[in-house]
């Protein structure tokens, strides 16, 4: 038969080419093709005799692998014609053969995998060796024919072409196949069996070879076995050498078969994991799903525990359309089972392939910092059925640090569906920072699994080397710290002091929540909360306009929407009365959101008496005074872990601010005429219906007044920062030097008013208590009392110092001036008022040294008459230093009061001074 | 055309992207599979044949049997494989030509990531369509 021939002829060349081999001095492309010449011929060779083994009934012996049978399902019968019939004495053999058949048992495949075993001949045995044999007896001239031209192009070229007759072809197979012709008829009409030509295979073979070493590898199934791993391992070893890695692979696959089928699972599961390696790093699944679970059956013989749930893990990962879901099942119940009871070591599994997971799709979630938060983490399971995971565990690492990150843990047991799976973590509070994900890890029983794998939120590719090219994206970003809400003081002009006025508190949410959020509030000293008055929210109607001012660029969008709602319609609006529980009010759920203002009754006391400046110019009373602050805590984010703590300073005022002066003065110098102007303090508007005027010793009212100005002009209406005046006619009373060192004059003036504001604005109408509402009318009005000094037309001045003019208009530098002032006495001097002994009287003159030389005293004493009308002149030579205009110097008397000074003629505030005339006398040459 | 073919599309990284019978023969069971096989084993034959060769078109280059490997290896070292039993040469040159156009506009698709499946319906019908033209 052909296939003997090719065997001892391929046996032969390798062995030729070996020994003409010299892998010394050859190029390694020569190196190359000769080993895959080689191979070329050892696989040949091997299926040769794969052929001839399944011909004479060791078929069942041949691994169905894909390999073998590509190459024999593709390669056609050999070429008898006329199959070999069984010869007579073979039945015994025959009988062997059958119980062989009858005893095969398919070998089943672990994890109960079923599939149609793959043929390793072109055609049925059976039909073939029939038809070809029975095609002879009928005489079917086509088919003899057929057979022929194919034995033409087959073998023996010497034979003529065409053959028509049929008992000469008869012949002609017969001698080629040294089957006996006599034989032949005897089971003619009568189909042969499968043992049957097994036998008659065998028989013929047997006649056929002449080579001992072949008849003895044929003789039985392990010396064919031996032979067969020697033509496969050099075969693989040859291709291996040339570079033809698949090939040989592919061949260490058999090798692998052999050596399980032997029980040298050590040596198959080695070989299994090359070829399973070379499948799954180059992704061709159907192949891998073919060797996969015979390599899984080696490691769970060797008791690989952890290459063993790899195998499982991969198959699991492998395309759904490869395996029946019954046999998935299998696989998962396997992986199950043996975490649950009998892994002794901890193994960690990557499951890569089979669990991924990612984040939600959208955009990351956004927190604050020092926030915590729920993550929902996207979890695709493979697995064919729900499976229990005992605990899970996220890790995730911030994007611009690798060392920052945390871990999620969620102990609970969870229960994977196939599919997509919603998980939600706890997350602690994180530094500001992106984060991404990172492994995710778990238990399932006493397996510990990892897994690496992004999906983009759809099933997983099992490409591994899609997973890490996937970008990653954040899935958590932690803003720093930013303020997120804000207290402010809804007004910013004075409230009224002793009163109970509303302060009204803006809290203002910026992009985040005040959901439950609770407002510590502590008043300074000087302060009070009216706490038998509820606290009245209200949602703040101006929000839209200032939180687009206040929050970042980049959040305006989302900042005018919240603008828009809160500009929309009035039924946003809300208003709700709250309760100070011990210092905190709790936000209800309406204000989380939108910009809302607190009002809160509050009392500023301070029992000083307002005082009224005297002096024409109403003296700044000092801020500081009437300032009192408020100390906000408010306490919000999810677990309260966001704080903003803030001071407001609140600006309390009276309503008035009084000063006062004297109009005129009559020449009965008991009568003055005192206007006392009020100063609207505060921004709202007042009306003054009373006022009057508590005059203590020293003043009474002039006529028969009471003291109240003429009740027609009342209401007096004083808008926001306007003044009135009130004029108070007054007489001076005489007094004795006695009463005047006692009782200082504390002058009251009343005023009975009334405020008419607004609290968003500024000062407004006292909180009206509850005990008070019953009570008449004139309760609401305010009496404001403000303490003034009157004043006496104590002193004129008893003194006027003129300065003289210049006695030139220009003056220069460097020329003598001489500066004259006019002191004159403008009355006689009382012993008393003036502590002056006698007529002499100090002046000193100021002038700058820098722009001012003086020549002369420039302090002393001049005598000056008692008598009124007494003048002096003190004069004084100086020169001026500068050019420009300068202040002049300055006459001082310091022994005498200011007040009793006046100047007149007023002195120049500023002289002119020019430059130093051009001195010829540089021109003149000697 | 043909009784039997197979066509792959395997990237850079001999991974298959694309898969499809395209012979009009019944299928056999375990075809698939054993196209596979071969066409797997005949990468071995290509990484040694592409590199001596400036054209694309590889021509045949493996046999088995009856079936006869043609090789078309893109410049990104993509290799279209088919697997067939038929001789047209010229058809099969112009099929993968036109494939190739095909996976050119495949790869210019900024969602489709290069070395990825290719699961797009549209190139599917495309190639089966081309395959019933040519081969």
């Amino acid at each position: 038969m052909r296939e003997v021939w090719v065997i001892t002829a391929c046996l032969a060349l390798v062995d030729a080419t070996s020994i003409q081999y010299n892998d010394e001095d050859v190029a390694p492309e020569t190196e190359k093709e000769f080993y895959r010449v080689q191979g070329d011929l050892y696989s040949l060779c091997r299926i040769k005799l794969l052929r001839l083994a399944y011909l004479i009934g060791y078929g069942t012996e041949i691994e169905r692998s894909p390999v073998n049978s590509a190459s024999l399902s593709m390669l056609p019968w050999p070429k008898p014609a006329v199959w070999p019939s069984v010869p007579d004495d073979a039945t015994s053999e025959v009988v062997v053969k059958e119980k062989m058949i009858l005893q095969e048992t398919p070998r089943v495949k672990h994890f109960g995998i079923q599939r149609k075993p793959l043929p390793l001949e072109p055609t049925i045995l059976v039909r073939e060796a029939n038809r070809r044999r029975s095609s002879l007896s009928v005489g079917n001239s086509s088919e003899i024919f057929y057979g022929r031209v194919e034995f033409n192009d087959g073998l023996a070229a010497d034979v003529p072409a065409k053959m028509p007759q049929a008992d000469k072809a008869h012949e002609f197979m017969m001698s080629r196949t040294y089957s006996s012709p006599g034989n032949f008829d005897c089971s003619i009409g009568r189909p042969m069996r499968l043992a049957e030509i097994f036998v008659a295979a065998e028989r013929a073979l047997k006649k056929t070879i002449s080579n001992p070493d072949l008849q003895k590898i044929l003789s039985s199934v392990e010396n064919f076995e031996q032979k067969y791993m020697e033509l496969t391992k050099g075969a693989a070893d040859n291709y291996h050498h040339s570079w033809w890695k698949r090939y040989g692979v592919v061949l260490d696959g058999e090798i692998a078969a052999v050596c399980f089928k032997r029980g040298n699972f050590d040596l198959a599961a080695k070989s299994y994991e090359k070829v399973c390696a070379l499948y799954a790093g180059e992704g061709w699944e159907d192949l891998l799903a073919e060797v996969l679970p015979s390599l899984a059956e080696c490691q769970k013989s060797l008791n690989d525990e952890a290459g063993y749930l790899l195998s499982c893990v991969r198959l699991l990962s492998l395309d759904k359309g490869l395996f029946l879901s019954k046999e998935r099942q299998a696989f998962q119940s396997e992986v199950v089972s043996l975490a649950h009871n009998e892994m002794t070591n901890h193994v960690p599994l990557d499951v890569s392939s089979l669990i991924t997971f990612s984040g939600n799709p959208g955009p990351p979630m956004a927190l604050c910092d020092g926030d915590t938060g729920t993550l929902s983490v996207t979890v695709w399971s493979g697995f064919p059925d729900d499976i229990t995971l005992d605990s899970l565990t996220l890790t995730f690492m911030a994007t611009y640090n690798a060392d920052e990150g945390g871990k999620l843990r969620n102990s609970n047991a969870t229960v994977l569906k196939p599919g997509r799976n919603t998980i939600t973590f706890p997350l602690p509070p994180q530094k500001p920072g992106s984060y991404v994900l990172g492994v995710l890890t778990g238990h399932i029983g006493q397996l510990t699994f990892r897994s690496h794998s992004f999906s983009k939120g759809g099933p997983a590719d099992s490409d591994d080397f899609m997973s890490y090219e996937k970008p990653t994206r954040p899935i958590l970003k932690v803003f720093k710290p930013r303020p997120l809400a804000d207290l402010s003081a809804s007004i910013s002009s004075a409230l009224l002091i002793n009163e109970t006025q509303w302060i009204g508190i803006i809290a203002q949410p910026i992009n985040y929540s005040l959901k439950g959020a609770v407002l510590h509030i502590d008043t300074g000293p000087g302060l009070m909360i009216e706490e038998s008055h509820s606290i009245e929210m209200e949602s703040n109607k101006k929000a839209g306009h200032g939180s687009v001012g206040t929050a970042n660029s980049g959040d305006a969008t989302k900042d005018s929407s919240v603008a828009a709602k809160d500009c929309s319609p009035a039924a946003d609006k809300h208003f709700e009365q709250l309760c100070l529980v011990s210092g905190k009010i709790e936000f209800p759920d309406w204000a989380s959101d939108v910009s809302s203002i607190l009002w809160i009754p509050i009392r500023a006391i301070d029992d000083k008496l307002a005082r009224g400046s005297s002096s024409g110019a109403p003296e700044k009373q000092s801020i500081v005074d009437r300032m009192r602050t408020i100390a906000l805590k408010l306490e919000f984010g999810i677990s309260k872990n966001q704080i903003y703590d803030t001071t407001i300073a609140l600006h309390f005022s009276d309503p008035f601010h009084v000063s006062t002066r004297v109009a005129n003065q009559c020449n009965d110098s008991t009568l003055l005429l005192q206007v006392v102007t009020l100063h609207s303090q505060v921004n709202a508007t007042l009306s003054v219906y009373d006022a009057w005027l508590d005059l203590h010793d020293g003043f009474t009212h002039a006529g028969q007044g009471n003291g109240r100005p003429i009740s027609a002009f009342f209401p007096l209406v004083i808008s926001p920062s306007s003044r009135a005046g009130l004029l108070f006619c007054l007489c001076l009373e005489k007094r004795t030097a006695e009463d005047e060192n006692n009782v200082p004059p504390e002058n009251i003036l009343n005023i009975r008013y009334e405020i008419a504001g607004d609290r968003t604005i500024g000062a407004h109408p006292p909180v009206t208590m509850k005990s008070n509402e019953n009570a008449e009318d004139t309760s609401k009005n305010l009496v404001f009392r403000s303490a003034l000094v009157l004043q006496q037309p104590v002193l004129s001045p008893c003194l006027a110092v003129g300065f003289l003019p210049l006695p030139s208009d220009s003056i220069r530098v460097g020329q003598l001036v001489t500066m004259k002032w006019r002191v004159e006495r403008l009355k006689d001097i009382e012993e008393k008022r003036v502590p002056q002994n006698n007529d002499k009287m100090l002046y000193e003159i100021n002038a700058n040294s820098d722009k001012w030389m003086i020549a002369g005293r420039k302090r002393g004493h001049v005598s000056l008459d008692m008598k009124q009308g007494s003048r002096i002149v003190i004069s004084i030579l100086c020169m001026p230093l500068v050019a420009g205009y300068i202040h002049p110097p300055h006459l001082g008397l310091p022994g005498i009061d200011e007040v009793s000074i006046t100047c007149s003629p007023a002195g120049c505030h500023l002289v002119r001074v020019l430059p130093p005339a051009p001195s010829s006398s540089f021109c003149v040459p000697a | 055309m043909t009784s039997t073919a197979c066509f792959i599309i395997v990237s850079r990284n001999d991974i298959p992207i694309y898969e499809a019978e395209v012979g009009s023969a019944a299928k056999r069971e375990d075809a698939a599979q054993l196209h596979q096989f071969v066409l797997h084993a005949a990468l071995d034959i290509v990484q040694d044949l592409a590199w001596t060769t400036s054209a694309m078109f590889l021509k045949a280059i493996d046999r088995f049997n009856d079936l006869v490997v043609s090789v078309y290896v893109t410049a990104g070292h993509t290799r279209f494989m088919l697997l067939h039993d038929s001789r047209n040469e010229d058809g099969i040159k112009s099929f993968f030509q036109e494939v190739h156009e095909l996976y050119i506009k495949i790869l210019l698709n900024p969602l489709y990531l290069p070395g990825s499946r290719i699961t797009s319906s549209h190139f599917d019908t495309k190639v089966r369509a081309l395959a019933r033209k040519y081969l």
